[in-house]
C-alpha cells in the first residue's frame, strides 16, 4: 500500500520541509488525496471539503516548526487538524442556520478509527489512479463526476457520439476497478 | 425487451447518483454492475484538478514568503494562520452590497418579507445608515443609504426560501410589484416567482426542486447579474477572482441563458439581459484569501481601480475594482481573530 512507502520517507520529508518550507511540496503531494478524501467523507459538499483541505495544509505549513516526529505519523497530525477544522465549520454553519437534521456523529469525532483510515486510503488510491487513466477516459471521468456534465454535453465537447462516451465511461470505471482489485491482491 | 448494455446500465446508475435519485432497481441484481457502481460512487468525491493545483501554488507562494522573512521568525506563523481565516464571521465569499434610498425602510421590508434579522447597523451623524448587515436564511446582505459618491444601486437577488408562495405574498404586502407569481413551470425546475421591491431591487424567490446546478449546500442569497455579452463575464471572473463556472447553459449561438459561478464558498448567477431583466450595475462584497494579489489579478483581467488595497479600520484588508459592465467588486481579507 502507498502508506508503507510514505511511512519510510516521511520523517525525512518532514525534516526537510522544517528546514526549508519550499520542500513542503513533497508532503503535499504525498497526502493531498488522503486529506481530501477524509474531508469529503465527513462533510456534505465539495466547497466545504475544499475549504477544509485548504485549511489543513495552510495550518500544517504554518505550524510545521511545532510538529515533532514521535511516532505519530504526519498524516495523523494532518487528519487531526482536518477533524478540528470540520468541527469548526459545523459550529459556524449551525450558528448561521441550524441544520434540519443532525450531521452524522462521525463528522464531529476528532478520532479516526482504523476502518475509516482504510476507507481513506482506498479512496485516495482511487483518486490517484484516475490520474493514470488513458487521457480520454480520464477526461470523461473528470467531466462526468467532477463537473457533473451530461453525457450529451460531454459528447459535444469531445466530438463523439453519446454511445461512445458511455463506453468510455464504462471502460474507465472497469479499469479503475481492476486496478483497485490488483492493489489489494 | 432487448437486454440493455452494461455501458447503458452503468450510465443510468451514474446519472441517478449525480442527481441524487434512487437508481432503477434491476429485476435480476447484477453483481458486475454493483461492483462498478461502488467505484462510481467513490468517484463522486473526486477532487477538482484545478483546486489541487491552485492550493499547491498558493502553498508554494506562502512557503516562499515565509522563507524570505525567516529572519523575522516570530509572528510569522500567527500571520499565516490568520490569513486562512479570511472570511469575516457571518459572511460568505460573496455578499450583495445594496445601496438604496431609505435603507432603514428597506431593512424593515427585508424583515417583514423574508424573516431577515438585522445583525449590525452603523448610523451616520444625520441618522442615515452608513452600513448595516442583515441575515436572511444562511446568507446575508449588506445595506447602506445612498450618497453622492455611492448613489442608490438596486440589484437582482436569487433568494432560496422554504415557502416561496408565502414570501412572495409578503413582498406584495410590503409594496413590491409582481413580475410573476410562483410557478412550477419555471425552466429551472424550481418553484419560482419574481417581484420588484419598492426600492428597485429584483427578488427571484425560489424553492429548489430536484437538482439545481451549483454546489450542494446552496446559499439562501445569490446575486443575479443580467448582463450584455454575459459570455464575456465568465472568463473575466475566472481571471480576476479565480472563479469557477459550475453550470453554463448557452444557446447554439453562444448566448448565456444561465450560468452559476463559484467564488470561494459561495455562488452568483448570470444571464444575458433580456426583456424586463436588464443590466443593474451593482456592488458586490467578496472575501478573498489575499486582497493584494486578487486586486492585482483583477486589474490584469481588465478591471479598473476604485480603491487600492489598504487596511480598513474594521479589521479588513480591503480594495475595490469596477468591471467593464459597471459592477463594483469590493474585495476584502478579514484580518481579525
Amino acid at each position: 500500500m502507498p502508506l508503507g512507502t510514505g511511512q519510510i520517507a516521511e520523517p525525512r520529508l518532514v525534516q526537510a520541509a522544517q528546514s526549508d518550507p519550499a520542500k513542503f511540496d513533497a508532503l503535499y503531494e504525498l497526502h493531498f488525496e488522503r486529506v481530501y478524501a477524509f474531508a469529503a467523507s465527513r462533510v456534505r459538499d465539495r466547497a466545504t471539503a475544499e475549504d477544509v483541505t485548504s485549511e489543513v495544509f495552510h495550518k500544517a505549513l504554518a505550524n510545521l516548526p511545532t510538529y515533532e516526529w514521535r511516532g505519530v505519523p504526519f498524516l495523523a497530525w494532518l487528519l487531526r487538524i482536518a477533524a478540528n477544522a470540520i468541527v469548526d465549520h459545523a459550529k459556524r454553519a449551525a450558528r448561521e442556520l441550524p441544520a434540519p437534521d443532525d450531521p452524522p456523529e462521525q463528522a464531529n469525532d476528532p478520532n479516526v478509527q482504523a476502518s475509516e483510515m482504510r476507507a481513506i486510503e482506498h479512496r485516495a488510491l482511487l483518486f490517484r489512479l484516475v490520474g493514470q487513466l488513458p487521457a480520454i477516459q480520464k477526461q470523461v471521468v473528470l467531466e462526468r463526476f467532477v463537473e457533473q456534465r451530461s453525457i450529451k454535453e460531454i459528447a459535444q465537447r469531445l466530438g463523439k457520439t453519446e454511445g461512445a462516451v458511455k463506453q468510455l465511461q464504462l471502460r474507465a470505471v472497469q479499469n479503475l476497478r481492476a486496478q483497485m482489485e490488483g492493489s489489494h491482491g | 425487451m432487448a437486454k440493455r448494455s452494461l455501458a447503458l446500465q452503468l450510465d443510468e446508475v451514474v446519472q441517478a447518483m449525480l442527481v441524487s435519485l434512487q437508481p432503477r432497481s434491476e429485476k435480476e441484481p447484477n453483481r458486475e454492475l454493483a461492483s462498478l457502481q461502488r467505484v462510481a460512487q467513490e468517484l463522486r468525491d473526486l477532487p477538482r484538478e484545478q483546486f489541487r493545483a491552485a492550493l499547491k501554488s498558493d502553498l508554494q507562494r506562502r512557503a516562499s514568503m515565509s522563507e524570505s522573512t525567516a529572519a523575522a521568525k516570530t509572528g510569522m506563523g500567527e500571520a499565516q494562520a490568520r490569513a486562512i481565516h479570511y472570511l469575516r464571521p457571518g459572511l460568505t465569499s460573496i455578499t450583495p452590497y445594496i445601496i438604496v434610498r431609505g435603507a432603514a425602510q428597506f431593512i424593515e421590508f427585508l424583515k417583514s418579507s423574508f424573516e431577515a434579522t438585522e445583525r449590525m447597523r452603523v448610523p451616520t451623524p444625520d441618522g442615515k445608515i452608513m452600513h448595516a448587515e442583515v441575515a436572511i436564511g444562511n446568507g446575508a446582505i449588506e445595506v447602506s443609504d445612498g450618497s453622492e459618491a455611492y448613489p442608490a444601486a438596486p440589484q437582482a437577488i436569487h433568494l432560496y426560501v422554504d415557502d416561496p408562495d408565502a414570501a412572495y405574498a409578503r413582498t406584495l404586502q410590503g409594496g413590491a410589484t409582481s413580475f410573476y407569481a410562483p410557478t412550477d413551470d419555471h425552466p429551472s425546475g424550481d418553484r419560482w416567482g419574481a417581484v420588484k421591491d419598492p426600492f428597485g431591487n429584483h427578488w427571484y424567490i425560489a424553492k429548489p426542486r430536484g437538482w439545481t446546478p451549483g454546489p450542494e449546500g446552496l446559499r439562501s442569497v445569490q446575486p443575479y447579474l443580467h448582463l450584455r455579452e454575459a459570455d464575456k463575464m465568465i472568463p473575466f471572473l475566472e481571471a480576476a477572482f479565480g472563479a469557477e463556472a459550475m453550470g453554463v447553459h448557452k444557446s447554439p449561438e453562444g448566448i448565456v441563458h444561465h450560468a452559476t459561478i463559484r467564488i470561494g464558498n459561495a455562488t452568483l448567477e448570470i444571464d444575458e439581459a433580456h426583456g424586463e431583466f436588464q443590466p443593474m450595475p451593482c456592488h458586490l462584497h467578496i472575501y478573498v484569501p489575499d486582497t493584494d494579489a486578487v486586486y492585482a489579478q483583477a486589474l490584469r483581467a481588465g478591471a479598473s481601480s476604485i480603491d487600492a488595497p489598504r487596511n480598513a479600520p474594521y479589521s479588513d484588508r480591503a480594495a475595490g475594482v469596477k468591471d467593464a459592465w459597471g459592477n463594483s467588486w469590493f474585495m476584502a481579507t478579514y484580518l481579525g481573530q
